[in-house]
């Protein structure tokens, strides 16, 4: 299994848009708390503000990330490199296990440092305003920083379900992108038309959006920790049905 | 030793391969040959665990392969060199593949220079030529040291330098007493290669042999010479190991050598040549009529193109 892990792990790391994909996961969020906190209104600036902001757009991160666990197996089908992958170990799910933990951990890195760069630099800039915080006062911003995070690798391991169950890099990240962006709130709108009380709920992805919410009272689906659980869930089914056609199917 | 034993595959209605048996000895170069679309591919996958069969299967010693822990110790099988990312330097494909075997990145550097690549390996694949990727796919197969060798079409694309590489390298490897199986559509080239033939058509064993008997049942193909200094060129190539006939004082018949390499031959020694012509005798077309049967995509007579 270590074997595997090492391997996988070579390959995602010499893959260049691999790279760049990282680079832009946490330049563009970086940025962006950069700008809203030295261009922005800091008057009656709370800790749960700056969470919010973190947690706000590193969105972007995850789904980088996702697109990163999609392509990690899309593009071993669409190259080919599937079979050699399967010749060496052929043991299939050992193959997607080790895909699975090694997009994941580059998953937790890559949001963690978001978080980390994010709010420090934020926050530094807030106060050198005059703004004045902190994280100890305010355990649902402490929470949302680390549900994001969370969040991150559940979006990875989406993306790598949905390449394992799609086979097609870019249906699969249209998929993954479109889902959050309109997939669900046509759902949401069919919802509400058809009369469900509190829609949110059933969404997936918004769900689990929740666990970066630094406000969940006001969020009018499920709890943080129902919504991470639900949204876990809905993976996970993504997640085994692509691994069982991945090793199922002819490679 | 591979076992293949009624083998068979089939994709919806098509039959790829039926009820397919054949053994490959160790030490010998065994020629998978049959025309395009016989089942070779579809044999090699299903032999390698990567394809299901529907019935029977293949063993490598008394395993199958899904059984092999370290397959790349056991079994260094190309399946087709494009199988690689073309943004991965030739380097780092090697390095995952020796990774998932336990085998070192020292590993990787030595098989680069076995096959020639050691000083483009930090190159990206995609400016490899095919060539360049023939060889780095013989690299990932050489990386385990494994006993069995399993390629499928390895000379496509090469340039006749490289087919004589890639012979050289598998009968190396044979001399070693491993056991090398090689498919190819070409039966000219695989009889420069292999000992041994396992002839198919349309997924049914046609023929297992040897490639002398298959000739000798079938017939041979030659190089005609007319030169001035014919006998010359039939000493010189007669000193490569190729059979020279005299015809007359300036015609030459030479068998086991290709127009390609006689004429490559004559240019590096400065010998004048008058006429090089491959004289395909019946052995090909009785390949072609031992497959006929079973060609899936049989050529039309060209009669409307003028």
């Amino acid at each position: 299994m270590i074997n595997t892990i090492r391997s996988e792990w070579i390959k995602l790391r010499t893959v260049r848009m691999n790279l760049v994909l990282f680079v832009i996961a946490v330049a563009f969020p970086v940025i962006v708390c950069v700008l809203v906190a030295s261009l922005g209104d800091i008057k009656d600036l709370r800790v749960a503000d700056v969470a919010g902001l973190v947690a706000g757009s590193s969105v972007i991160t995850a789904l980088l990330l996702g697109v990163v666990g999609a392509v990690s197996i899309s593009a071993e089908f669409a190259y080919g490199t599937i079979r050699p992958t399967f010749a060496a170990t052929p043991r299939r799910m050992r193959v997607l296990a080790s895909k699975a933990i090694v997009i994941a951990v580059f998953a937790v890195v890559a949001e963690t440092l978001v978080v980390v760069i994010c709010y420090a630099l934020s926050s530094a800039i807030a106060t050198s305003r005059g703004a004045s915080f902190s994280l100890n006062d305010d355990s649902q911003a402490r929470a949302a920083l680390i549900g994001i995070v969370v969040f991150a690798i559940i979006v990875s391991l989406l993306g790598f379900g949905l390449g394992m169950v799609i086979r097609n890099t870019p249906a699969a990240v249209a998929i993954l992108i479109l889902w959050p962006l309109v997939a669900e709130n046509i759902i949401f709108l069919i919802l509400t038309a058809a009369g469900v009380s509190r829609p949110r709920r059933f969404l997936p992805y918004t769900s689990g959006f929740g666990l970066a919410s630094t406000d969940p009272a006001n969020h009018e689906g499920l709890s943080r920790i129902a919504g991470g659980v639900y949204f876990a869930v809905v993976t996970a089914v993504v997640a085994a049905a692509g691994a069982f056609i991945t090793s199922r199917h002819d490679a | 030793m591979i076992t293949v034993a009624d083998l068979t595959k089939r994709f919806g209605r098509t039959t790829a391969v039926d009820h397919l048996s054949f053994q490959v000895r160790p030490g010998t170069v065994t020629g998978f040959l049959g025309p395009n679309g016989s089942g070779k591919s579809t044999t090699m996958r299903c032999m390698l665990g990567l394809d299901r069969p529907d019935t029977g299967g293949a063993s490598f010693g008394d395993r199958s392969y899904r059984q092999l822990s370290s397959p790349l110790h056991e079994v260094g099988a190309l399946l087709d060199a494009g199988y690689v990312h073309p943004g991965r330097s030739g380097r780092n494909h090697l390095r995952w593949l020796a990774a998932s075997n336990g085998l070192s990145k020292s590993r990787v550097d030595e098989v680069l220079g076995l096959v020639g690549l050691d000083t483009v390996g930090g190159r990206r694949v995609k400016t490899y030529s095919l060539g360049m990727r023939q060889r780095l796919g013989l690299a990932g197969v050489l990386l385990g040291d494994p006993h069995t060798v399993v390629l499928d079409e390895p000379a496509n694309g090469l340039d006749p330098e490289g087919i004589r590489w890639i012979r050289d390298v598998l009968l190396h490897l044979a001399s070693q007493g491993r056991t090398v199986l090689v498919s190819s559509h070409l039966l000219s080239e695989m009889a420069q290669m292999a000992n041994d033939l396992v002839v198919i058509g349309q997924g049914r064993l046609i023929e297992q042999c040897t490639v002398e008997q298959f000739v000798a049942r079938h017939a041979d193909q030659w190089v005609r010479v007319k030169s001035p200094v014919a006998d010359v060129i039939a000493r010189a190539v007669a000193a490569q190991g190729a059979f020279a006939t005299m015809v007359d004082a300036t015609t030459v018949e030479l068998r086991g050598v290709s127009a390609v390499e006689v004429g490559e031959l004559a240019a590096r020694d400065g010998l004048v040549l008058h006429e090089l012509s491959p004289q395909t005798g019946s052995l090909e077309d009785a390949f072609l009529e031992a497959t006929a049967a079973a060609q899936q995509f049989a050529s039309q007579p060209m009669d409307g193109l003028s």
